[in-house]
């Protein structure tokens, strides 16, 4: 059962990649990368990795979603704008994600299902807190280089991204 | 963590704190002579740190948590990054002195990715390659676009941010497919993996392929070095100098560890991907600098030549290669930094555009006569002509290559040597040819801080000459590689 909502995921996460890559319009294109990032979360689960899969979801998921906000942020609106939103809105565009979103949820009920036989591929089930203890023990300096990476970024960001005074 | 963990950590933490000092003199004042010392003076202790260790003999390898092994052979590498690091500062502050805008962020950035060459310097665990891989990386970005004004910077910043990421997701990719199969994620195991491949393992052999196309990105070996010459173009002169030398350095210790550290002699499907892609490098590079009037475009092509000579030592095991490796990347260090900087000294202060092509160049003795016999000289020992850093550090990889029979490497390096000697002595010819009446013998002005970059050069030219006339101290510290 969990192997075969496995490959499910995997199936739906390709595909979804795919039309990221191939979809001109944007905003549907971004549609589709959040569903793919879902789906890797799926992936994540069946793989005995809830955690990790949670992380995708709110990270990724959610930082796409900011994306969205933002663009939807610095378009002026108006007459046109909502027009031009009606235009994004066809069947063509939502249908799509809609659809393969809905395997992923009914996939994600059926594995939750104590009823089930829910063991993970994965050997083991790793948890938050396993997770938190590998980070703050072996993996310390790991932690520890990679904030001074985020300040790198930041620099970067700020350096790159200051507007002329 | 124990004092002894946290003692052989020191220069890390020493820079880490540079880095924190530098942001915080930043955010207090910009004052730009103020916070280049910031960042100097913390790269001085974190050298003084790593010395200390080398020649206390106190030289144990000390493992911390896991992730990082400070041995022999990472001293050895910190030694080579913070020296070169520090050069690289003394340009930057002459040439970014005309800079309009911000001024500062740049010791940030070069800052960060030192310790991120540090960190690649003593990784033994695949969390610390692929953090320090990235915070070498990431900084760089920054410093590519830096001058932001002008189109060709922002251009040069994106073509680097996204191939190195490609790159670096290559890289990430081969490590999990070989961990899929040895289950560690251990260098010493991923090395071991590397030297008993053999073609039924496919997970192995697609993994290795995704390593070396990652790694050899970032070293810019062909066919994974388009990006250098554009990038090289459009970045800042000081920032060039430092992506020819402490990043490709960096990466290059762990490619040591990975592909030359194993017990076992390298598997030979390994090697002949190694040997073709040095061929190819050192070919490919020498027949396009041919043709370049850019010089910045013609050393990037050079580079790529350089570090193909240098993948030789991947192809022949046993400690004495890894020494060839030592020397041919200090003597390879201290002539890039010469050229650079003689470049980013003769564009400083930042104006319009960095004085590139070789027209700028024609003539250059008759008004920077000591600038231009230093870059003479580091030329030639980019070329490897005898008395020069450069020959002794061709001598030592063409033994290796020699010892262990490589001769279609061997070769290659003498017909790619053979043809870098006409591009670099057009440069030459270049740099004494008569100019017009009446603009002979014009010295221009230098300030305090052109005089500083004249004294590091000056300085990287006594060294250049001293390792090509006594290079018996280097071989010995070389050694140090081979102590792992």
């Amino acid at each position: 059962m969990v192997e075969f909502a496995f490959y499910v995921a995997g199936t739906v996460a390709l595909f979804s990649t795919v039309m990221v890559v191939v979809n001109t319009h944007p905003v549907h294109a971004l549609l589709y990368m959040v569903l793919s990032l879902l789906s890797v979360a799926m992936v994540f689960f069946t793989l005995g990795a809830p955690f990790a899969g949670a992380l995708e979801v709110v990270v990724y998921a959610g930082a796409i979603m900011v994306l969205f906000v933002f663009v939807v942020m610095m378009l002026n609106l108006g007459a046109k704008t909502v027009a031009q939103e009606r235009s994004w809105l066809t069947a063509s565009g939502w249908v799509g994600p809609l659809v393969l979103s809905a395997i992923l949820l009914v996939q994600l009920l059926l594995v939750l299902e104590p009823l089930q036989t829910t063991a993970p591929i994965g050997t083991t089930v790793i948890d938050a807190k396993q997770v938190g203890i590998a980070l703050f023990g072996p993996y310390l300096l790991a932690v520890e280089l990679a904030s001074t990476l985020l300040l790198a970024g930041l620099v970067a960001a700020y350096h790159l991204g200051r507007q002329d005074d | 963590m124990t004092s002894v963990q946290l003692w052989a950590l020191l220069p890390l933490l020493i820079a880490t704190a540079s880095i924190v000092a530098t942001m915080l003199a930043i955010a207090v004042y910009r004052h730009h002579r103020f916070c280049a010392s910031v960042t100097v003076g913390g790269m001085n202790l974190a050298l003084i740190a790593v010395v200390y260790d080398l020649i206390t003999g106190d030289n144990l390898a000390v493992p911390v948590t896991g992730l990082m092994t400070v041995d022999a052979a990472a001293r050895f590498g910190m030694v080579l990054i913070l020296v070169t690091t520090l050069g690289v500062l003394t340009l930057c502050h002459a040439y970014f002195e005309g800079y309009k805008r911000n001024r500062e962020e740049i010791y940030l950035l070069i800052g960060l990715g030192t310790l991120g060459a540090l960190t690649l310097a003593c990784a033994t665990h695949t969390a610390t390659l692929l953090v320090g891989i990235e915070l070498l990386s990431l900084p760089m970005v920054a410093g590519v676009a830096y001058s932001m004004d002008e189109r060709r910077a922002i251009e040069g910043g994106i073509k680097y941010l996204i191939l190195s990421a490609a790159a670096s997701a290559a890289l990430f990719f081969g490590v999990a497919l070989i961990y899929a199969h040895i289950g560690s994620l251990d260098l010493s195991a991923m090395s071991q993996a590397l030297s008993a491949a053999s073609l039924d393992q496919p997970l192995v052999l697609a993994g290795a392929a995704m390593m070396i196309a990652g790694l050899g990105f970032k070293l810019s070996l062909v066919p994974f070095h388009q990006w250098t010459p554009d990038v090289y173009e459009s970045a800042p002169t000081p920032i060039t100098a430092y992506l020819a030398t402490v990043s490709k350095l960096g990466v290059f210790v762990v490619v040591l560890r990975l592909f030359h550290y194993g017990s076992s002699p390298i598997s030979p499907l390994i090697l002949t991907a190694l040997v073709g892609l040095a061929v190819a490098s050192m070919l490919v590079g020498s027949l396009l600098a041919l043709r370049q009037n850019n010089l910045k475009r013609l050393l990037a092509y050079s580079s790529i030549a350089h570090f193909g000579y240098l993948t030789i030592v991947l192809a022949v095991p046993g400690d004495e290669s890894l020494r060839a490796a030592g020397v041919y990347l200090a003597t390879y260090l201290v002539t890039s930094l010469g050229v650079f900087g003689v470049m980013a000294l003769v564009s400083s202060p930042m104006g319009e555009r960095d004085a590139e092509h070789i027209d700028d160049y024609r003539g250059l003795f008759w008004r920077r006569p000591y600038l231009t016999s230093i870059l003479t000289a580091m030329l030639l020992s980019l070329a490897g002509i005898p008395l020069t850093a450069g020959f002794i550090g061709k001598f030592a990889v063409i033994s290796a290559g020699v010892g262990a029979a490589q001769w279609l490497l061997v070769g290659s390096l003498i017909v790619s040597s053979a043809i870098s000697i006409y591009y670099y002595l057009r440069i030459v010819s270049a740099l004494f040819s008569a100019v017009a009446a009446g603009s002979e013998r014009v010295s221009e002005p230098m300030g305090w801080a052109q005089s500083f970059g004249g004294l590091m050069l000056v300085v990287a030219m006594i060294v250049m000459l001293w390792l090509g006339v006594y290079p018996q101290p280097l071989y010995l510290l070389s050694g140090q590689l081979a102590q792992h």
